[in-house]
């Protein structure tokens, strides 16, 4: 059996950068998409407004 | 009381009114999960009193501890907690889209087809029909027929959410959605891809079914829930949604990575490990996001939980979900692997997860939604508020005893002085405090069932809220 | 085309798949392509590296014996697996020889595999002719009458089933054979 050893600790390594390269890069682009806007919370609220509140108080 | 008359107008109007929403599925679903919780509850009890008296039932082949374990590890997972979280799903989806389900008979099939698998699985499980791998032990006819049921399920929810009145999608759709597409991936890796290897191979397959099968299925639709009960039960709004959403991606990506922390040390690469180790340790960002996303949509709102028993539920679930998803990535370093791997700390750390945390919110869930699905109120408020405390109480009995004693019990199997029955004996306190801290929480799964079971009964009897629907 | 990233149904669903898989093939696919030992046994000479061609298929009966390990899920409470843990090769291990750590390719005939996740009882992937029949009978009539203290189930009706009892004791004695470190009938020493 070979050692994968130090070889997947330099993966796990790069497999970070890339993710971290990801991120930032969806980041930017949500940004200049407009996607981090006010009404784009809007959701959380609408989920609230519901008709059944009355019941199983 | 202008809600009311919303809900009489919805149907005949207009297309914008609230849709009326006939809750059969959520309501048969809910129902038979709760009767399994209570069901299993007396296997859980059996099986943790055989550790203080092993000869108990001991002759009686199909009452033997390595059948009444899967019995109990299946019947928990797929009889109560899926079957409720699924429910509940049926419940929250067509609120959150602002429209009704796609088939409610559909759906009501699906409830029937998942009541003969369970059923079934009870038959196969005692008879020893096994197929030997954990949380896959249903013979492959079941697997069949649970990927049935699973298609059933998701055509019903993904075709309400094609239909939906609401564009944008609320992050418990999400999970859910997400629930239901690895599910598919990971189920069937675990029941069928399996069967075609062996060893390692196999075993790494199976792992990465089980891991994934709390990762990725009960951890995403608990958190979907808790999405949307916190908010509802407390009616305040979600911190952020932004937010959510990146707690919700890095789930999706890391998780699937770390099935092998469960071979850690075992024969299987080295390379495979420290890659499961790294992406077990990555599991910090998506609990962290949704943890602070919780405790700071309750930020200066503490006091609710004095009188809202579902946020009891919720908020100690988050806990135990923040504490779980702590112990999870240390004890896949292997230093502390070493440690507690294959001791007692592994069901300590187990229950913590699928009963403080995902239990605890389905339990939030059943008790917020049967009330408002049958249009009527709780039975009692206080017999809930005695069921959290009583699985509180006991599920915390539970999980630290176990911790500690699986400290102990690591620590002395590192000692190879000591033979191994020593250990043994030396774990009968606490055993004992297991079996006991069971009762408690079988104490409470009865009031949670007797509250629920009351409320669902008395709906139909005398005393309805809203008479009309 | 991100500002509108929540309200897209379809590319959520491709986005979620294609993360997912991501690490779901990696992990499950391509380790037994780069660690052959995982499939098929190799030769070697180094006892602590790998079976030094005593590995074999189970028999028949070695087989049924697997079968009823697996029904009365004797591997909810036993694991097979030395790990490479200096406390595993000592409690493995046989009158002062430490046991070798277990590897991929002693493996490669089991399944279901019966690695184990929990130890309420001792390791058994080197228990291969640590006892004779007569001891296992007694154990599984009632295990306390050998081992005071123990909280494993008696299996009468393995004890009385002279079929399953055989049979599931070949199986036990297959355990830990496939490497050369000690003789094989040692418990009739
Ligand atoms: C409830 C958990 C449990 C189950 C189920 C169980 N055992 Fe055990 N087993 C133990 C414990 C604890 C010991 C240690 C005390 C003893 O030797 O009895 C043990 C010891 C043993 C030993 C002796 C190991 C040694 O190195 O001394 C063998 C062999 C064994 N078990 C085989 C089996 C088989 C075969 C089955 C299934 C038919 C089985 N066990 C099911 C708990 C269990
Ligand atoms: C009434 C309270 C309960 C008691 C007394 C109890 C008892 C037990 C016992 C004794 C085991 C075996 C542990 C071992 O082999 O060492 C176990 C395992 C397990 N139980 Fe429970 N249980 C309870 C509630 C639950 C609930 C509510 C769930 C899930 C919703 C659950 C899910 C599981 C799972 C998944 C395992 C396997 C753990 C592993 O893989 O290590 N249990 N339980």
């Amino acid at each position: 059996m070979q050692d994968y050893t130090y070889p997947s600790i330099f993966l796990a390594y790069l497999l970070f950068a890339v993710f971290a390269g990801g991120a930032l890069y969806f980041l930017i682009r949500s940004i200049k998409d407009g996607y981090w806007g006010k009404d784009s919370e809007e959701v959380k609220y609408r989920m609230l407004a519901d008709e059944e509140n009355k019941y199983g108080e | 009381m202008d809600e009311k008359k919303a809900v009489h107008s919805g149907t005949a109007v207009s297309s914008t009114a609230v849709p009326v929403h006939t809750d059969t599925t959520a309501k048969w679903f809910l129902l038979s999960a709760v009767v399994y919780f209570f069901i299993v509850g007396i296997v859980a009890i059996i099986l943790a009193a055989k550790f203080i008296w092993p000869e108990m039932l001991g002759t009686v082949a199909t009452l033997t501890y390595g059948r009444l374990r899967p019995l109990h590890v299946n019947g928990m997972l797929f009889g109560w907690l899926l079957a409720a979280d699924m429910g509940l799903v049926y419940y929250l989806v067509p609120r959150l889209c602002g429209v009704k389900l796609w088939s409610e008979k559909l759906g009501v099939a699906t409830a029937i087809l998942w009541n003969f698998i369970i059923l079934s699985a009870v038959v196969v499980l005692l008879g020893g029909w096994n197929q030997g791998l954990e949380y896959a032990e249903l013979p492959l006819w079941l697997d069949v027929l649970v990927v049935v049921a699973w298609i059933m399920f998701g055509w019903n929810i993904f075709a309400t959410v094609a239909k939906r009145k609401y564009v944008q999608m609320y992050v418990s759709v999400w999970y859910i959605m997400g629930t239901i597409l690895w599910t598919a991936f990971v189920y069937l890796v675990g029941n069928f891809a399996v069967l075609f290897a062996t060893g390692v191979n196999q075993a790494n397959l199976n792992w990465m079914y089980v891991h994934n099968a709390v990762g990725l299925i009960f951890t995403p639709v608990g958190l979907a829930l808790a999405y949307y009960f916190i908010p509802k039960s407390g009616n305040i709004p979600l911190y952020s949604h932004k937010l959510s959403m990146i707690g919700f991606w890095s789930l999706a990506f890391i998780y699937v990575w770390t099935g092998a922390h469960h071979m850690l040390h075992g024969p299987i690469s080295q390379w495979l490990q420290t890659i499961a180790i790294f992406f077990s340790v990555m599991l910090l960002v998506p609990v962290w996001t949704v943890v602070y996303n919780f405790f700071a949509t309750m930020k200066g709102q503490w006091e609710l939980l004095q009188t809202r028993v579902e946020l009891k539920f919720l908020m100690s679930g988050v806990v135990f979900y923040l504490l779980t998803c702590f112990q999870g990535p240390m004890h896949s370093l292997r230093s502390v692997n070493a440690l507690v791997s294959k001791t007692d700390w592994i069901p300590g750390h187990a229950h913590m997860a699928v009963l403080g945390a995902f239990s605890f919110f389905a339990i939030a869930g059943t008790l917020y939604t049967v009330p408002r699905i049958f249009k009527t109120r709780l039975h009692s408020a206080s017999m809930a508020n005695w069921s959290f405390w009583f699985m509180m109480i006991g599920g915390l009995g539970f999980f630290v005893t176990l911790w500690l004693g699986g400290l102990w019990q690591g620590w002395q199997w590192n000692n190879p002085a000591i033979p191994f029955i020593d250990t043994v004996v030396a774990l009968g306190p606490v055993w004992t405090v297991r079996f006991f801290s069971g009762v408690l929480i079988f104490l409470g799964i009865v009031l949670f069932l007797y509250d629920i079971v009351a409320t669902a009964i008395g709906a139909s009897g005398s005393e309805p809220i809203e008479d009309a629907a | 085309m991100l500002g509108n990233a929540e309200k897209n149904a379809i590319l959520f669903v491709i986005a979620a798949v294609l993360l997912f898989l991501t690490g779901g093939l990696l992990t499950t696919l391509v380790p037994p392509l780069i660690d052959t030992s995982w499939g098929r046994p190799f030769e070697n000479d180094d006892p602590a590296k790998g079976p030094t061609g005593k590995l074999r298929p189970y028999t028949e009966q070695e087989l049924a014996g697997r079968e009823i390990y697996n029904r009365e899920g004797c591997w909810y409470c036993h694991t097979q697996q030395t790990r490479t843990l200096l406390a595993d090769t000592k409690r493995s291990g046989w009158r002062g020889v430490d046991s070798p750590i277990s590897t991929p390719d002693e493996f490669v005939y089991d399944a279901p595999h019966m690695f184990g996740t929990k130890r309420t009882g001792p390791d058994l992937s080197r228990v291969g002719g640590k006892y004779d029949s007569q001891w296992h009978l007694t154990h599984f009539r009632n295990p306390r009458d050998l081992v005071p203290g123990s909280i494993m189930p008696p299996f009468p009706w393995i004890a009385d089933n002279p079929e399953e009892f055989e049979a599931l004791v070949a199986y036990l004695q297959t355990l830990g054979r496939a490497k050369d470190w000690r003789p094989d009938q040692d418990y009739e020493d």
